[in-house]
C-alpha cells in the first residue's frame, strides 16, 4: 500500500493542469453554443430562469448576519432597505422608506415608510417591524458584525406612528445613513427577526422583489419572483416584478467547473472569474463585470510599535519602492486599476493621492540614506549590522505579496512573508504581534480607515500613535455636512498615505461572467450584485 | 465435523471474535486520542479562526466575544475535561456544533454522509469490477508482450491525479456531451462522474492485489491439478484462482475505506458535492475542531467497524481460517491446505 503515491492532497493548488486542460476541452464545444442561440432565437421571448453558479456555500442567508460577499449577493434580492445608494455619485435616495432626516450631530435619524409594502409572508411593512429588526439586530451582536457596526451606539428605535420612526444612537454615528442602503440593514419580517439567529441562516422572508424557494446546504439556492413587487428604489430601471422568474445558485467551489460551465452553457452567470481566465470572457458572447471592492485596498496595514515600522523614513521608503501600476499588471485583473489612495477609487469619498503613491524610487534610496542606511554587499540596506527588513502577515493574495516582496527588494529592502491561515491572521491582530498585515477591508464609506487605524475601533488593524489623526477620524464619524466631512476624509487619506501607515498595493476587482444573452445586472456601492433588472434577452 | 462440531463451537468463535472487537474500539478511542492531541497542539485560537471565517474583515478580537463563544462551544474548562467530557459526548451520538456554521456536527454528518457512502459504494464496485476485469485479461492475454501491456494500465488510475480525471470527465461528459450533472449530489445520474473518478485508483489498488494472487495461484499446483483433471479455463479461473484472490481483496476494502475517505475530499470538490470530503476540507481551512473531530470520529468507526467485518469474513471465506476457528488452536499447522484445494 506505501508503493502508491497519494494524489487526493494537490487538488487544492487548482493547478493551471487541470484549468488548462479544460479551457482546451471546452473550446471543442463552440458547435454546441451556435446551435442553442439559433433554438433561442427560434422561441419569441427566451425562458426567464436562469442558473448562476456561485463560488462557496452562502453558508447562512441571513443578510444581517452575514459578512460573506456571496451570502450578502443573495440576502440582496430577498430583501429591501430603508435607503439606496447611487453607486456612481454615492448619494443616498428613498427605498422603502420614502422621506428620511438627520439630527444635527447625527444621534437621530427619522424615517417615514412606503405605504403598502409587504413581506412574502403577507405581513405588511410598519414602524414596529423595523423596530423589531433593529432591536435583534443589537441583540445579536458580534454574531451580526457588519449590521451591528452600522448600528454602533443604538439605542433604540421610537415608533411614532405605524409609518414613522426614530432610531437613536448615543454617540454620533455619520455612517448609519450609508447602513441603512445596505442588505446587513435589510429588513426582514417580524416573524424572521423574531426567529433564532440558527433559523435564519436557513430562511428569511423580507419584502425584496424574489422569494427564497429552496437551500439546500452545500448544493444550492433557489429564488423565484415575488408576484406583486412595486416599490424598487428610483435607482432601479423599470418598476414592478423582477424580469426574472427564477434564479437557481448552484454552488460550484471549482473555477475551472465555473469557467467551462458557463462556456458550455450550463451557466448562465458565474461568480468570481479568475484573473487569469479572464481574457477568455472578453469576446462578444459573454459580458464581463468588474467592480472594485470598496473601502481600503490590499495594502499592508503597519503597526507602528513593532520593530523597523515606527521609524517614518523606513515606511516611506517602502511606499515610494512599490511600483503599484506593475503590481496591478501582474497580479490583478485587467479591469482594474492600481490603487491611487489608502481609499479604493470606488469608495465615496475617495481622493487621488496617485502623486503621493507614485513609484520613486530614487525618493526612497534617498530618504534611507538621510537616515544613516547603506546598501549592503547583498543589496539590502543595512545600518550598525541592522538589515532593513520587515515581514507581512497575511492569509490570501500571496500572489501580490510576491510581486511587492521582488520591487523592494530591487530597491535594497528585505520584506518577509508570513502566510499564515485565517485564524492566526486574526490571531497575530489580538496580540499585536506583527510588522505589517497584508490586506484589504471591504467597506462602502471612507469610515473604513477609522475601523481599520483608530485606538478606539473594536476591529482595530494598523497600530499608529498619531494624535492629529485619531482626532481627524472621531471627527469625519460625528461630522453630518457631505462638504465638510469630506474635507476631513481628504486630509485623514492625506496623512495616512504620507506617513505609510497604510501602503496600498492592489485595488481587488471582482470579476464576474454571463453569457451575453443576460443582460441588466447592476452593482451596489459594494460591489454587490442586483438582479432585480436583468433579463435574459433573445 | 462440520454438524458434529457446532455444539462445541460457542467458546472458539467467541475466542475468534471478541479481541477484533476489542481491537475496532481501540481504534476508535485512539483515532479520538490522537486527533484531540492533533487539534490541541495545533497553534492558534480555533473560535477566533472559526469567528474569521463567519466574520470575515469585521471579525473581532474582543477577548469577551471569544470567551463567551468557546464556552458555548464546549472549549472551556480544562484540556482533560474537554477531553473526557467529548469523548463521552460521543457515546450519547453527541458531536457538538460547528463553530463556522452553526449546525449540529451530526446534522450535517446525517446530511452529508449518504453522499458520500453513494459515491464511495460506486467507486468500490467500479474499481473491484474493473480490476477484476483487467486481471483477467491480462491473466489469459498472450503473447506474453501483450500481457505485459495489459498490465500497465491500470497504475495510470493511481498515477493520474483525481482532480484532473474529474475536470477532464467534467468537460467531456457534462459540458459537452450532455450525459451526466457536472455538479450537485441529486440522483443516481450525478453519483456516476465523481464515483468513476474515484474507482480508478481504488481500482488500481484492487488491481494490485489481485493480480499478484491470480499470477500466483495460476502458477500453484493445484491449477495444474485441475487443468490436468480436464476441467475447462472459465471453472479453473473461477473457482480456483479467483477465489483465492478473493481474500486479499477483501483484506484491502477497509484500506481502501481510509483512501475514499480521503479522495471524496478531492472528488466532491471538484463535482461540488455536498458530502463528508468537501465537510472535512471545509472543516479543516476553517479550523473548526468540532467538525474536524466529529467526520474523523465517523470516519473511525466506520473503518473499525468494516475492518472488523472483514475479519470475520475470514472465518466464513477462507476454508483454513474456518478450520482454525473450530479446531484446538494446538492444531493450527493442519490448517495450511491451499483454498482452491479444498472443494476441488
Amino acid at each position: 500500500m506505501t508503493n502508491f503515491p497519494r494524489p487526493r492532497r494537490r487538488l487544492l493548488a487548482a493547478p493551471a493542469a487541470a484549468v488548462a486542460a479544460a479551457t482546451l476541452l471546452a473550446a471543442c464545444s463552440g458547435g454546441t453554443e451556435a446551435e442553442e442561440t439559433t433554438d433561442a432565437s427560434g422561441t419569441p421571448a427566451a425562458a426567464q430562469d436562469v442558473v448562476f453558479a456561485l463560488k462557496e456555500d452562502p453558508t447562512c442567508l441571513d443578510p444581517q448576519q452575514t459578512s460573506m460577499t456571496t451570502s450578502l449577493n443573495i440576502g440582496r434580492q430577498l430583501t429591501d432597505s430603508l435607503l439606496d445608494q447611487d453607486p456612481e455619485t454615492g448619494d443616498i435616495v428613498p427605498w422603502l422608506a420614502t422621506d428620511w432626516s438627520v439630527n444635527d450631530d447625527a444621534t437621530a435619524y427619522t424615517f417615514t415608510l412606503a405605504e403598502g409594502v409587504t413581506f412574502s409572508d403577507g405581513t405588511p411593512l410598519t414602524s414596529d417591524v423595523v423596530a423589531a429588526n433593529f432591536d435583534a439586530i443589537n441583540e445579536l451582536g458580534d454574531a451580526a458584525s457588519l449590521a451591528s457596526a452600522y448600528l454602533a451606539g443604538y439605542t433604540g428605535t421610537d415608533v411614532t406612528s405605524e409609518t414613522e420612526f426614530t432610531v437613536s444612537f448615543s454617540e454620533p454615528n455619520v455612517q448609519f445613513a450609508q447602513g441603512a442602503t445596505t442588505m446587513s440593514l435589510g429588513i426582514l419580517s417580524a416573524d424572521s427577526a423574531a426567529a433564532t439567529a440558527e433559523e435564519r441562516c436557513l430562511a428569511v422572508v423580507g419584502t425584496g422583489p424574489f422569494v427564497l424557494d429552496d437551500y439546500t446546504v452545500n448544493d444550492s439556492v433557489t429564488i423565484v419572483k415575488r408576484e406583486g413587487y412595486d416599490w424598487g428604489s428610483e435607482l432601479r430601471g423599470h418598476t414592478g416584478d423582477a424580469y426574472l422568474d427564477s434564479v437557481t445558485f448552484p454552488i460550484i467551489t471549482e473555477a475551472s467547473v465555473r469557467t467551462g460551465g458557463l462556456e458550455s452553457g450550463e451557466y448562465d452567470l458565474i461568480q468570481d472569474v479568475p484573473y487569469i481566465d479572464e481574457a477568455r470572457f472578453t469576446n462578444d458572447e459573454y459580458r464581463l463585470y468588474a467592480a472594485a471592492n470598496p473601502g481600503v485596498p490590499n495594502s499592508f496595514v503597519i503597526n507602528t510599535a513593532h520593530g523597523l515600522m515606527g521609524e517614518t523614513a523606513v515606511r516611506q521608503a517602502i511606499t515610494k519602492s512599490l511600483d503599484r501600476d506593475q503590481i496591478n499588471l501582474l497580479t490583478g485583473s485587467a479591469s482594474g486599476q492600481a490603487p491611487t489612495s489608502v481609499l479604493t477609487s470606488s469608495t465615496p469619498g475617495y481622493t487621488d493621492l496617485g502623486d503621493t503613491l507614485a513609484y520613486d524610487p530614487e525618493g526612497a534610496a534617498a530618504l534611507l540614506e538621510a537616515d544613516g542606511w547603506e546598501l549592503g554587499a547583498d543589496g539590502i540596506y543595512e545600518r550598525g549590522g541592522e538589515t532593513l527588513t520587515f515581514t507581512v502577515t497575511a492569509f490570501y493574495a500571496q500572489d501580490v505579496l510576491e510581486a511587492a516582496q521582488m520591487q523592494l527588494a530591487d530597491n535594497g529592502i528585505d520584506m518577509q512573508i508570513n502566510m499564515v491561515a485565517v485564524g492566526d491572521f486574526f490571531g497575530a491582530i489580538a496580540t499585536g504581534d506583527y510588522d505589517a498585515l497584508g490586506a484589504g477591508l471591504t467597506r462602502t464609506d471612507p469610515d473604513a480607515l477609522r475601523v481599520m487605524l483608530s485606538a478606539e475601533s473594536t476591529g482595530r488593524w494598523g497600530i499608529v500613535d498619531d494624535a492629529e489623526l485619531e482626532a481627524l477620524l472621531q471627527e469625519q464619524a460625528a461630522t453630518v455636512d457631505t462638504a465638510a466631512r469630506q474635507a476631513i476624509v481628504d486630509e485623514i487619506q492625506q496623512i495616512v498615505a504620507e506617513q505609510a501607515y497604510v501602503i496600498p498595493t492592489l485595488e481587488t476587482v471582482q470579476l464576474h461572467a454571463s453569457a451575453a444573452a443576460v443582460d441588466g445586472l447592476t452593482f451596489d456601492s459594494a460591489a454587490r450584485f442586483n438582479l432585480y433588472d436583468a433579463m435574459v434577452v433573445g | 465435523m462440520r454438524s458434529a462440531g457446532r455444539l462445541h463451537r460457542a467458546g472458539p468463535v467467541l475466542r475468534f471474535v471478541a479481541p477484533k472487537v476489542l481491537q475496532a474500539l481501540f481504534v476508535v478511542w485512539a483515532t479520538y486520542t490522537v486527533t484531540f492531541l492533533l487539534i490541541h497542539a495545533l497553534p492558534g485560537d480555533p473560535v477566533l479562526a472559526a469567528l474569521a471565517v463567519r466574520a470575515g474583515d469585521a471579525a473581532t478580537t474582543d477577548p469577551e466575544v471569544l470567551d463567551a463563544l468557546r464556552a458555548q462551544y464546549g472549549l472551556d474548562g480544562s484540556i482533560l475535561h474537554q477531553y473526557v467530557s467529548h469523548f463521552l459526548a460521543l457515546f450519547r451520538g453527541d458531536l457538538g456544533v460547528s463553530m463556522a456554521t452553526g449546525y449540529d456536527v451530526s446534522d450535517m454528518v446525517a446530511r452529508a454522509l449518504p453522499k458520500t457512502v453513494a459515491v464511495a459504494a460506486l467507486a468500490l464496485v467500479l474499481g473491484f469490477v474493473g480490476a477484476l476485469a483487467f486481471t483477467i485479461a491480462a491473466y489469459l492475454a498472450r503473447p506474453q508482450w501483450l500481457r505485459g501491456a495489459i498490465s500497465q494500465i491500470p497504475p495510470l488510475g493511481i498515477a493520474i491525479p483525481a482532480f484532473l480525471t474529474g475536470v477532464v470527465l467534467i468537460s467531456v461528459f457534462a459540458f459537452q456531451l450532455g450525459w451526466f450533472p457536472a455538479s450537485g449530489a441529486d440522483g443516481f445520474a450525478s453519483t456516476v462522474l465523481p464515483a468513476i473518478t474515484l474507482s480508478l485508483p481504488t481500482g488500481a489498488i484492487f488491481y494490485q492485489v489481485f493480480s499478484a494472487a491470480v499470477f500466483e495461484a495460476g502458477e500453484a499446483g493445484f491449477v495444474r491439478t485441475a487443468r490436468a483433471k480436464g476441467l475447462s479455463q472459465p471453472v479453473v479461473i473461477g473457482r480456483h484462482i479467483l477465489r483465492n484472490a478473493v481474500l486479499p481483496a477483501i483484506t484491502i476494502i477497509g484500506l481502501q475505506i481510509g483512501y475514499l475517505a480521503g479522495g471524496t475530499a478531492v472528488v466532491e470538490t471538484v463535482f461540488s458535492r455536498d458530502g463528508i470530503g468537501r465537510i472535512t476540507v471545509d472543516a479543516v481551512l476553517a479550523r473548526d475542531i468540532n467538525v474536524v473531530t466529529g467526520v474523523v470520529m465517523v470516519v473511525a468507526v466506520i473503518y473499525a467497524v468494516t475492518t472488523m467485518i472483514v475479519d470475520l469474513l475470514y472465518g466464513v471465506l477462507d476454508p483454513r481460517i474456518r478450520t482454525r476457528v473450530a479446531a484446538k488452536p494446538r492444531t493450527r499447522s493442519h490448517a495450511a491446505t491451499p483454498a482452491g484445494g479444498d472443494d476441488a
